[in-house]
């Protein structure tokens, strides 16, 4: 999958820089102290890259070796860039997301341990009024707030966890033989790491994955507003400067990224198995 | 039991007012969205203006009117291209099977494991950032409804597949019925409530991610309104504190998700 991904994922990225309007236009035609040999070097650097499979072929050839190029509008290499931004990032969406998950759990299993109104309320409440709130305004909000932006992180990626972690467990805790150990008596954390934990763990390895990738959708506009160096942020500027070739492999980067998490995560759960 | 469906009858009741004041934005609204009051800007509520106006003196309760005409019509719409997308590869990949239901299902995955708004990000940056504003609403729900089919398409895909394996379709099948007659008269037929479900399913997540393109100002570009670009008024904190009927966009917005999130269950239930 993730060779596929790769494969993919770099001609869709080649094609896309190749592609958008605008591409080989070179600002220093437009100087005058330039020569016309100078120029007509300029221009016979862009002719290179006319044929589409050709650039890709160049591309992929860079991108083993880490180079991914450079950025049009910060004129520096990405792989640099990435280096620099991407420990910001890692750092708010790995606590953003243990946050969330530690919530979430917390509030299902109450959910499922403690049946009861109010339990049941307070969980779809707090769910519901997170849910319904774009990232964009999470930001604002922790802004104002003065909260860190893994907090925002963990507002954002919560709620989505929580509906489906209470139904994986609400499903696990009515299995038949998780009812019987409850009658005879079993303790609860026992039940939960014994009967109830082992079947819910290949959901729980998927959901790992795909929290991952909520989590580095919501660092964009949370990074952004919040004003955090990172690869959301930097992907922001990215868009709003017309950087293609930066966004393009930020984009590549980040789901090679989430893609590898989700293949450990799978690998993990076959060994658990 | 009840009181869960009165609270539905009530959601669609709000909704259905809601869209309707969108649709018919140029009647109800006294004035057009992009008119502008430059002797007044940033004035409170009166019964000139309703919601005051803005920091360039145009009508807030103009602009909401008309931005919930843009983000109630067009979230629909992308659901709708979402939702036919993942029903017509859904429904080939299950009804199929073989190497097309495994080339589908691996685009479907792939897909999924992108992040969704940096895909967004990427492709909403290939087109230039001054196209005109209905071209930017166009553009930016197209690119919502292109992206939003994968996880549809796996819903749609595990139906096809149980039916296919149903015992009516044998039956249909011993008797002579042909591939299409199937597909037109028993597949589709069983498959409506859960393409309507997902079709539900996608338009507050198609809101919600319009919100936050057009607050970061990838999505519907001023002067036309939209619940998005709406919000970026609540950047300014003494604005927001100082005149809190800047609200107003967010209130709403929340309002029709909560409407949404509480009308979904029924129709799941459907499924």
């Amino acid at each position: 999958m993730l060779a596929v991904l790769c494969f993919a994922g770099g001609l869709l990225s080649a094609s896309l820089v190749r592609l958008a309007p605008g591409y080989g236009v070179d600002e220093r035609e437009l100087d005058p102290r330039l020569s016309q040999a100078s120029m007509e070097a300029i221009r016979n650097a862009h002719r290179v890259n006319s044929n589409l499979l050709s650039y890709y072929g160049r591309y992929l050839a860079r991108a083993i070796r880490g180079d991914l190029g450079s950025s049009e509008w910060l004129q520096q290499p990405i792989s640099s860039l990435f280096k620099e931004r991407f420990p910001v990032t890692a750092k708010s969406v790995a606590s953003g997301v243990l946050l969330a998950w530690g919530i979430a759990l917390a509030i299902s299993l109450a959910n499922v341990l403690f049946p009861g109104f109010f339990v049941e309320i307070s969980g779809t409440l707090v769910s519901g009024l997170f849910i319904v709130l774009p990232a964009a305004v999470v930001a604002i909000f922790s802004v104002y707030l003065h909260a860190p932006v893994f907090l925002a992180i963990a507002v954002v990626t919560f709620p989505k966890l929580f509906r489906y972690l209470r139904n994986l467990l609400g499903h696990a805790y009515s299995q038949p033989y998780v009812l019987a150990a409850q009658a005879r008596g079993i303790g609860q954390a026992r039940i939960l790491f014994h009967h109830v934990l082992p079947l819910v763990s290949p959901a729980l390895f998927a959901l790992l994955g795909v929290s991952l990738s909520l989590a580095f959708g919501a660092a964009i506009p949370i990074e952004a507003l919040c004003d955090s160096p990172g690869v959301g942020q930097l992907a922001w500027q990215a868009a709003l400067n017309r950087d293609l070739p930066l966004i393009v492999n930020l984009t590549l980067l980040i789901t090679l990224i989430t893609v590898a998490a989700n293949s450990l995560a799978n690998v993990a759960n076959e060994r658990a198995l | 039991m009840r009181t869960r469906r009165r609270l539905r009858a009530v959601c669609v009741a709000v909704l259905c007012v809601i869209f309707v004041v969108g649709l018919f934005a140029g009647t109800v609204s006294p004035y057009s969205y992009s008119k502008q009051f430059r002797e007044r800007p940033n004035a409170a509520p009166s019964s000139s203006h309703l919601l005051g106006t803005d920091s360039l003196g145009r009508d807030l309760f103009a602009r909401l009117i008309y931005g919930t005409r843009v983000s109630l019509l067009l979230a629909p719409a992308a659901a709708l291209l979402a939702t036919l997308i993942a029903g017509l590869l859904g429904g080939f990949a299950g009804f199929m099977g073989g190497w097309c239901e495994k080339l589908i299902l691996s685009a479907a995955d792939l897909s999924m494991a992108l992040p969704l708004l940096f895909v967004l990000l990427a492709l909403r940056a290939v087109l230039p950032l001054d196209i005109p504003p209905i071209l930017s609403v166009i553009a930016t729900f197209i690119l919502l409804g292109l992206l939003g089919w994968p996880s549809s398409l796996r819903v749609v895909w595990a139906a096809t597949k149980n039916l296919k394996n149903s015992d009516f379709l044998l039956l249909a099948r011993a008797t002579g019925c042909t591939r299409w007659r199937m597909i037109a008269r028993h597949v589709l037929p069983n498959l409506r409530p859960i393409l309507l479900a997902q079709f539900w399913i996608s338009i507050p997540v198609f809101v919600l991610t319009e919100a936050t393109l057009s607050m970061l100002g990838l999505g519907v570009t001023e002067p036309l309104p939209s619940w998005g670009n709406l919000l970026r008024g609540l950047e300014d904190i003494s604005g927001v504190s100082a005149n809190p009927w800047r609200l107003s966009p967010l209130i709403l917005l929340v309002l029709v998700v909560i409407c949404f999130q509480l009308i979904l269950p029924a129709q799941e239930e459907t499924a």
